[in-house]
């Protein structure tokens, strides 16, 4: 067994005061140099600026669609299946196309329940979900949170419009964006 | 010795069609002596005749009329005339050229097994032997040889034909059975056999043309004149289909255990000119292919070609010399199991498909080195694993195309042509 | 009696059995698909090679009958060599649809897929194309591409309704299940065939794309849907039931169930799920199906209370009353022991005559249907008339109106489908002062009586245990699977209620929330 030998900190018997004010003089030093000098500003001027993620940030899912509009899951269940935080729930239907087995009529995320671990993207077998850049997520109570289709799906506009893919042809799945 | 004619003695003759003919060349005597002897006695003749099916199998007769139970039960006869191996088409003459041999064959046979009823089933292709079969089958009714107290001796037998929708596998035994009672010609699974339990789950015996009609021939020389032609395990005469490229293609009857090399040398008039024997088919195109060195040694028996690792089948011989493409050749075969298999079994179902899918792959210049070795792992595993026996049919023309002419599917693939043509088979057709 | 030795053990078997129910009997694995114990035997599969002692090909197990000193195993090379070509030449043309397949998690080609297959496929030819999506009738839906051929089906139809509506079309891989024109699968057994389907060819309207089944759990109970009381499987999640299957038991329905009993599931959900609308607009409708909150309606105005203040109202109502003045109402629908504290209860506390046996078409009761649906769609008629005989109370149906009674005391039945005259018996009510009634649904017509009601939510037989005695008397003991209702109690509960006791004593709960099972697939990334 080993032991540890625990330091116990010594109260120090000094006046408090003077070193308020070198730390304030610290403070008041850098605010001066942040003012005369923007650019080598650590912080960000949040929420007018917004900080850029990688492509490879994993925020709020984005359900990907084809190009005819339709969307691009197929009701598999496969996400739920690995969600470890139970947070996606679908309902399947048959579809009229008889090409195709069943597609979602409603698919929603929990975003509160979400633990954006990202296991559902990689469940998927068709590539029909991924993490997007989005992750502000506000909402007045609880029922804003969950996702349905209309704000998973048709997201055109994230990110300006730049670096998010949510239009996936067939034969475009597994090129490198 | 050389070509026997016994079943085919008169063939020649366009009368013997007719019953006036038949009977002016003795036929029906062998009937009328038959029903004076105990059918048991027959079946003991034909036991120790020795006579083998003549279908394909070749499974003994006479062992095959003794498995009938003994329970007062109806019995069936019937005879197999849905001649579908390709490249065989002895039971076409036999019933075109003399019908009244096949029916006293019958009645004989349905005397000694004691069946009131037979069927012949006939292949749906062949128009004009059923034509020939009803004329003749009404013929020997008036004459009285079918029908009530057949010549007074108390026993009845009525015949009927039934003529197949066009399937290979209503040339197996239970596939034919389950086609004549209505359903869908597939075989029924065995236990329990035909001989048990067969057309409407009654004993029932299923025999080729031929072999019917051999009896007669049993029966008029006796089991010792017999069993002079053949060999010891093959008695008697067989007929055999040639094909190919022979001079002179045809049907001969020939003593079983006859050479191969002098059936095609001497009665087919030997190769076309220039040509070499590149293989030769002995048995339908479901019997391995022979190459040339077999073919010279071989003897047409049951016993040598299984020593070959090959089968006398039906007796149709395919000759094949060297202007002929072995890959196109299997593209044939494999195609015609692919569209006939019955669909009931999984391995063949699934495995035609596939060796059909593999070989127009390398046909159409797509194939690759590893399709070789495929081919032979998925006809191995298609082998002895299902209902009848049309998987090993389409098994075993792969096992011995594919090793024995292996440099010619290589090349084939490696080229995306024919070795022999110098041609792909798209190219050849469009 | 043969005996024979199967992979090293020695059975002991009847007459006539064949090597795959040897193998059967001694829980030994076996693949196979297209047999079935119920069924004739097909041998087209030929997964169920075996090695037999002495013979040097392998043979089919469900076809080959064990003879005396026989050796049978099935896990040589040999033998497992065969079993994965089998089960390639299956797969070669099935369509790879495992996550959209309905059947995947209880498919037969994944299980042996994963016991012999694991390997790299060599087909690398085109699969055939077949028809998707196949109507085949009102519940049945098929995959043709996804049929293995196994003629399971087909020989269903053959054997056990004889209805032959299916069959095999065309032939070698074109092969393809099929009706007949003019002739769909509309029997009352259809959804058999999708039960015995060991892939995902044929799959139930009812249950398609709803559920996964690897989110559901099963627990063994009777179907309520007739006096045959067939023994069932629950499939089930904390959502509800989601669909209902046949359980083997010889006695009662050997294999089978009929379409019927299948839709008894939708009586015990608390919700009923609906999907309304064409595509793009389809959307999800949820309706409340169960009663879920003790409601007290009186001149028009309702007010929902907790069911322990529901169960004390009725207490002290009851206890005012005396002999003469209470009627009960009882139906076949509940179990043998709520028969027995119910009846129990009443024949001490008020009068054995004023004991009602609401009857549902009772000139149907003698009917049959040849097979296992019965006319009397009661699943404890029986219990309940051996109840009165224990009780020796006369059974009188109820006819006549009940206004000379003070209070009335009606059990609803739960299978409310099997009761048309629900309208008519609401009306029989109308003049009565005090309605009490016990029900699992809304039940409308009861709602709104002139006459004070109290609707008190009652237990389905799903979340109860109990007994039903069948039309020929067989007891089936059953456990409850889940609790759906929380507020609902069985009459056993409400007896002991009235008998003095709490609600929080009595009350069970068999709240059976699915633990989520541990993805094995997560868990082993952890290692990759």
């Amino acid at each position: 067994m080993s032991v540890y030998k625990v330091r116990v900190p010594q109260q120090e018997k000094s006046w408090y005061l003077p070193g308020i004010f070198i730390g304030l003089g610290f403070t008041f030093k850098k605010m001066i140099q942040n003012l005369a000098n923007k650019k080598q500003m650590p912080t960000l001027n949040y929420p007018e600026e917004k900080y850029q993620y990688s492509p490879r940030f994993k925020g709020n899912h984005v359900l990907t669609v084809k190009k005819d509009g339709k969307i691009r899951c197929t009701a598999c269940m496969l996400c739920a299946t690995a969600c470890p935080a139970d947070c996606i729930t679908i309902h399947a239907s048959e579809d009229n196309d008889p090409t195709v087995e069943k597609y979602p009529i409603s698919y929603e995320i929990d975003m509160l329940r979400c633990v954006f671990c990202g296991f559902c993207e990689e469940a998927c077998p068709v590539d029909a979900i991924r993490m997007g850049p989005e992750w502000q997520t506000p909402g007045w109570n609880g029922e804003n949170f969950v996702y349905d289709i209309k704000q998973l799906a048709y997201r055109n506009n994230l990110n300006s419009g730049k670096g998010v893919v949510s239009v996936v042809e067939d034969k475009d799945r597994h090129k490198i964006i | 010795m050389a070509e026997v004619k016994m079943l085919t003695e008169h063939y020649a003759d366009d009368s013997y069609c007719g019953i006036e003919g038949y009977q002016a060349k003795k036929g029906y005597e062998m009937l009328k002596k038959a029903l004076k002897m105990p059918p048991a006695e027959i079946v003991t003749m034909v036991k120790d005749s020795g006579l083998r099916g003549r279908g394909g199998a070749g499974f003994p007769t006479g062992m095959k009329w003794s498995f009938l139970p003994n329970n007062g039960e109806e019995r069936y006869l019937l005879c197999n005339a849905d001649e579908g191996e390709p490249c065989t088409f002895k039971d076409r003459m036999m019933m075109e050229r003399a019908p009244h041999q096949l029916i006293e064959g019958m009645i004989i046979s349905a005397f000694a097994v004691q069946s009131k009823k037979s069927y012949i089933y006939i292949r749906g292709e062949y128009q004009f032997a059923v034509k020939v079969l009803e004329q003749a089958i009404q013929e020997a009714y008036k004459a009285g040889y079918l029908g009530q107290n057949i010549l007074g001796s108390g026993f009845s037998h009525d015949m009927d034909i039934y003529v197949g929708a066009g399937a290979y596998i209503c040339g197996e035994e239970t596939g034919m059975i389950s086609s004549l009672e209505g359903l869908k010609g597939q075989p029924k699974l065995k236990p329990p056999f035909p001989a048990v339990k067969g057309y409407l789950r009654k004993p029932t015996i299923v025999n080729n043309v031929e072999t019917l009609a051999s009896v007669i021939y049993i029966l008029r020389d006796g089991v010792e004149a017999y069993r002079k032609f053949g060999t010891q395990k093959s008695p008697g005469t067989k007929l055999f289909s040639v094909s190919g490229d022979v001079m002179k293609p045809g049907n001969y009857e020939v003593p079983l255990g006859y050479k191969l090399k002098d059936l095609i040398e001497i009665e087919c008039g030997g190769l076309k000119l220039g040509r070499q024997l590149k293989a030769v088919i002995p048995g339908g195109t479901s019997a391995p292919v022979l190459t040339a060195e077999e073919a010279n040694r071989a003897t047409l028996d049951y016993e040598c070609l299984a020593d070959m690792k090959s089968m006398l089948g039906s007796g149709s011989i395919v000759v094949i010399d060297d202007s002929r493409c072995m890959v196109d050749m299997l593209g044939v075969i494999t195609h015609f199991y692919h569209h006939e298999s019955c669909g009931q079994c999984t391995p063949c179902r699934e495995g035609t498909g596939w060796l059909n899918k593999v070989v127009s792959a390398i046909k159409a210049g797509n194939g690759t080195q590893k399709d070789i070795d495929t081919l032979c792992k998925v006809a191995d595993n298609m082998k002895g694993r299902t209902i009848c026996a049309l998987s090993d049919a389409a098994a075993l023309p792969v096992l011995s195309f594919v090793p024995k002419f292996r440099s010619e599917f290589e090349y084939y693939i490696r080229e995306g042509k024919s070795q022999v043509r110098g041609i792909s088979y798209a190219q050849m057709h469009h | 009696m043969p005996k024979c030795t199967i992979n090293g053990k020695q059975v002991e078997v009847k007459d006539g059995t064949t090597i795959i129910q040897a193998f059967k009997q001694l829980n030994e694995e076996i693949a196979h698909y297209c047999w079935h114990p119920a069924l004739s035997i097909a041998g087209v599969c030929r997964l169920c090679m075996v090695e037999i002692a002495g013979n040097p090909r392998l043979q089919i197990a469900c076809n080959t009958t064990v003879t005396e000193g026989m050796v049978v195993s099935n896990n040589s090379p040999m033998v497992k060599d065969a079993v994965r070509w089998g089960l390639d030449f299956h797969l070669i043309n099935h369509p790879l649809d495992c996550p959209i397949c309905d059947q995947a998690g209880e498919c037969g080609l994944q299980d042996q897929y994963m016991k012999f297959g694991m390997y790299d496929p060599e087909m690398a030819e085109k699969k055939v194309n077949k028809r998707k999506a196949v109507d085949l009738g009102e519940r049945v839906m098929l995959d043709t591409e996804r049929c293995i051929l196994c003629s399971r089906c087909v020989r269903f139809t053959e054997e056990i309704t004889k209805t032959n509506e299916l069959g095999i079309f065309n032939r070698g891989d074109r092969s393809e299940i099929g009706t007949f024109k003019d002739k769909p699968l509309n029997n009352n057994y259809s959804l058999n065939t999708v039960d015995i389907c060991p892939v995902g060819a044929l799959t139930s309207k009812d249950f398609r794309f709803k559920q996964r089944v690897w989110f559901l759990k099963d627990k063994p109970s009777v179907c309520n849907g007739c006096s045959t009381g067939c023994s069932v499987d629950v499939y089930f999640n904390k959502e509800g039931v989601w669909r209902v299957k046949p359980r083997h038991n010889e006695a009662v329905n050997g294999y089978w169930m009929c379409d019927t009993g299948r839709n008894i599931y939708k009586n015990v959900n608390r919700v009923h799920t609906d999907v309304e609308g064409e595509r793009g607009e389809k959307q999800v409708k949820r309706s409340i199906s169960r009663l879920v909150q003790a409601v007290h309606r009186m001149n028009g105005q309702s007010e929902y209370m907790q069911t322990s203040f529901a169960l004390e109202q009725v207490r002290t109502q009851l206890a005012s009353f005396k002999k003469g003045d209470v009627a009960l109402v009882v139906t076949g629908q509940q179990t043998v022991e709520e028969y027995n504290s119910l009846l129990g209860y009443f024949t001490k506390t008020f009068s054995a005559d004023d004991v009602y046996h609401w009857q549902n078409n009772p000139q149907m009761w003698g009917e049959f249907d040849g097979l296992l649906l019965r006319g009397d769609r009661n699943p404890n008629t029986r219990g309940l008339l051996k109840a009165f005989d224990q009780y020796s109370i006369k059974s009188q149906p109820w006819t006549q109106e009940l206004s000379k009674y003070k209070l009335v005391l009606v059990i609803a039945p739960e299978n409310i489908a099997a009761y048309p005259d629900i309208a008519e018996k609401a009306a029989l009510l109308k003049n009565c002062k005090s309605v009490v009634v016990l029900t699992t649904s809304q039940l409308t017509p009861f709602a709104n009586l002139s006459a004070e009601t109290l609707q008190i939510p009652l237990k389905s037989y799903m979340e109860k245990s109990g007994t039903f005695l069948n039309y020929n008397g067989v007891e089936q003991k059953f456990s409850p699977v889940t609790t759906v209702v929380e507020s609902a109690v069985s009459a056993e509960e409400f007896v002991a209620v009235l008998g003095g006791q709490t609600l929080a004593a009595v009350q069970k709960f068999y709240a059976n929330p699915i633990e989520r099972v541990e993805n094995q697939f997560i868990h082993q990334r952890g290692e990759m």
